[in-house]
């Protein structure tokens, strides 16, 4: 009778400790779920500074923009759109064209600094802390020089270089977190992609773990790290391999969307395909296509046209004395099934996010 | 007679001796051993998951591509030319095929055809200024792969393309035999031909006697620069085929990734030719040294080694496999 009892109340623990787990695990997906959200809708224009008269300010200013890799179509639209907005606003706004050698950045702040370029910029991948003695050389020649797209708001200033235009990448490796906790109902075993050595994913991942640390404790991630210059040979065999160890995996993070065309192979060959779901950031067109044909779940996108205009306003105030910008206010947005359709058929650069940052930028500058 | 003559000479009379025999056979098949002892090493570490079907047909299955380009440098190799270009054709040609079906709208059998047809004109072009202005294939293929590199991002405006027609999807990994994606059937094709051709055809004897000396190849009345302008063309058309299925295996195509084929594919040509036909560039001993740098580096992966680990086995693999074979040449050499 009293052995019956203690199984019985057992029984019941069990039942009870599943119940509270569960409740728990339907609390943080429906955390997660809203946590998301808030990056679907279209973006509202957020001024990140005070409105001032561009056109005075910038008159006989010049800028030189050094990219990562100019073969780079992320980067290369973005120095146009750049260019673009330097010939409204009337100023000499100039591209370093590479081919991603650092021996080129480094001729790219020689040539500002012996042009006397009021400030260089190193963009999305030119790293500072590669060409040290070069950005001492140009700032002592009198050139501001900027990384901009290259930090997270809480990374410091890399390299010796004056100041940055950071981004939001932490926030995108904590969407990453929540996706992948909405995705498994809480029950998260993700393959996450990285390129070591890069700021920004360092950003990108302190912000997955954090997130999975605080809301998912049992959940787990292993991690490949691939070099860019090896995607193509490594991560499909890599890929394939940390699949066919751990037949339980349940969501794959490329934390950048190119690593993608890479992944979709081994999933095919493992007989995988369509039964894992794919998140990851960049918002590069190609992927917003393979979420309209339902091979990516999600992507975290950036209007390149927006970086453009961000970052350009930030250098503005930092060569008008107006003060440094430590949030450019570039958004984020998620393209999923629900909204891919709005990047276009196929989809295009800086598609989907809406058009009023144009007017409001025209109109913190003084334009209109 | 001396009494060292009369020895080599008792020696000869007898044939060779045991001792040379297995040192002929452990050269020759020593890669497929060290092939086997990787598998046993990992299949002891985790069998459930290393000596599976799914993890061979894995292996078998995603490697079609680097077979096909490291096919296709042994054919220019045996013939004493280097091609340099093969991952920059190899990167065009995927690329073609994305530009001309998904921008274009073309059939993907139209495009396949135009990017094949590309790739053999790229292959007459390195023939025709390495044998015309008698430069160094390897100086005229480095140059061409770069100028095709530029022509790959300019037609391609630097974009990844995605969404192939899945018909090359589904001919290329999608639909299996056996368990294992039909490239690598093709991939097998491929090299069964060259073997063919490389060890029983009177074109397979003349690319050798070119590669082993044009000077004694052109007296003894073979048409040399005919030849190496068959293996150079070849060679790009092969490239030409790697990349169709390259976009096959990933159903998209960027302007830069298939160039990172080259250094692997020159390890596997190198690593081939110290076994099946020892210091001859052959095409069985190129796929088997494909399968064994691949056995070994998904074995790492299985196991969660960084990936730098497997740089590691790359190159310590090459570097042991080829001093391994002069060794064992060395020795020859002094016993007979």
């Amino acid at each position: 009778m009293v052995l019956s009892i203690l199984k019985r109340s057992a029984l019941g623990a069990a039942i009870c400790a599943a119940m509270i787990g569960n409740a728990a695990a339907d609390d943080v997906v429906k955390k997660a779920e809203a946590e998301l959200a808030r990056y679907r809708a279209i973006p509202k224009f957020e001024a990140p500074g005070a409105p001032f008269d561009a056109k005075a300010c910038m008159a006989g200013k010049k800028i030189l923009s050094v990219p990562a890799s100019s073969t780079i179509p992320f980067l290369s639209t973005i120095n146009k759109a750049t260019a673009r907005l330097a010939k409204d606003i009337g100023f000499h706004f100039q591209v370093w064209e590479n081919q991603g050698q650092v021996s080129q950045w480094v001729q790219g702040l020689n040539y500002g600094a012996s042009n006397k370029f009021d400030l260089i910029e190193m963009l999305a991948g030119a790293d500072p802390r590669a060409v040290e003695p070069q950005i001492k050389a140009a700032r002592a020649a009198g050139s501001k020089v900027v990384a901009a797209h290259l930090t997270g708001f809480e990374q410091a200033v890399p390299g010796g270089a004056d100041g940055v235009v950071p981004i939001d990448y932490k926030r995108a490796g904590e969407l990453l977190g929540w996706w992948a906790i909405g995705r498994t109902g809480g029950k998260v075993n993700a393959l996450v992609l990285i390129v070591s050595g890069a700021l920004s994913t360092d950003s990108m991942m302190d912000g997955f773990k954090e997130i999975m640390a605080k809301n998912c404790p049992s959940c787990k991630h292993a991690v490949i790290d691939a070099p860019v210059s090896e995607w193509a040979t490594k991560i499909q065999p890599a890929v394939q391999a940390a699949l066919l160890a751990d037949p339980t995996i349940n969501a794959i993070v490329p934390i950048y969307d190119s690593m993608v065309q890479f992944v979709l192979p081994a999933l095919t060959i493992t007989g995988k395909a369509g039964r894992i779901p794919i998140g990851t950031f960049n918002g590069t067109p190609f992927v917003i296509g393979l979420v309209q044909s339902g091979q990516v779940e999600m992507d975290i996108g950036e209007n390149l046209d927006w970086i453009a205009h961000g970052v350009l306003d930030s250098h503005m105030r930092r060569l008008c004395g107006l003060g440094e910008i430590k949030d450019p206010k570039i958004p984020l947005l998620i393209f999923d099934k629900s909204n891919a359709a709005t990047a276009g058929k196929p989809p295009v650069d800086s598609k989907g996010y809406g058009d009023e940052y144009v007017a409001g930028f025209r109109k913190l500058w003084k334009l209109q | 007679m001396t009494s060292a003559k009369r020895e080599d000479a008792n020696r000869a009379a007898q044939g060779p001796d045991k001792g040379q025999v297995w040192i002929d056979r452990g050269e020759r098949y020593g890669l497929i051993v060290a092939w086997l002892a990787v598998i046993a090493i990992f299949g002891a570490i985790r069998p459930e998951v290393f000596l599976s079907w799914a993890n061979f047909s894995t292996i078998f299955g995603s490697q079609a591509v680097l077979v096909v380009v490291t096919l296709s440098l042994i054919i220019p190799l045996t013939a004493g030319d280097y091609d340099l270009s093969v991952a920059s054709v190899l990167t065009t040609s995927s690329m073609l095929v994305a530009v001309l079906n998904v921008t274009h709208g073309w059939p993907i059998g139209a495009a396949i055809l135009a990017a094949l047809l590309v790739a053999l004109l790229v292959g007459v072009a390195n023939a025709a200024i390495i044998l015309y202005f008698r430069i160094h294939s390897l100086i005229v293929t480095l140059g061409m792969g770069t100028f095709m590199h530029g022509v790959t991002l300019w037609f391609s405006d630097s974009q990844t393309i995605s969404g192939i027609d899945l018909t090359l999807v589904t001919a290329v990994i999608a639909t299996r035999l056996f368990g294992i994606p039909l490239a690598f059937y093709y991939a097998l094709i491929v090299a069964l031909v060259i073997w063919y051709v490389f060890g029983h055809t009177a074109v397979g004897q003349r690319l050798l006697f070119v590669g082993r000396g044009r000077e004694v190849a052109r007296l003894s009345g073979i048409k040399v620069d005919r030849v190496r302008f068959g293996a150079l063309v070849a060679s790009a058309g092969l490239g030409g085929l790697a990349g169709v299925l390259y976009a096959g295996t990933t159903g998209a195509a960027d302007p830069s990734s298939g160039m990172t084929y080259l250094l692997p594919a020159f390890a596997a040509a190198f690593l081939g030719a110290t076994s099946i036909v020892p210091g001859r560039f052959n095409a069985i001993g190129s796929v088997v040294a494909v399968y064994f740098l691949v056995t070994g580096i998904t074995g790492l992966s299985i196991l969660g080694v960084s990936t730098y680990v497997q740089d590691l086995f790359y190159g310590a693999a090459l570097i042991v496999a080829v001093a391994l074979s002069q060794l064992v040449r060395g020795r020859e050499e002094r016993l007979t």
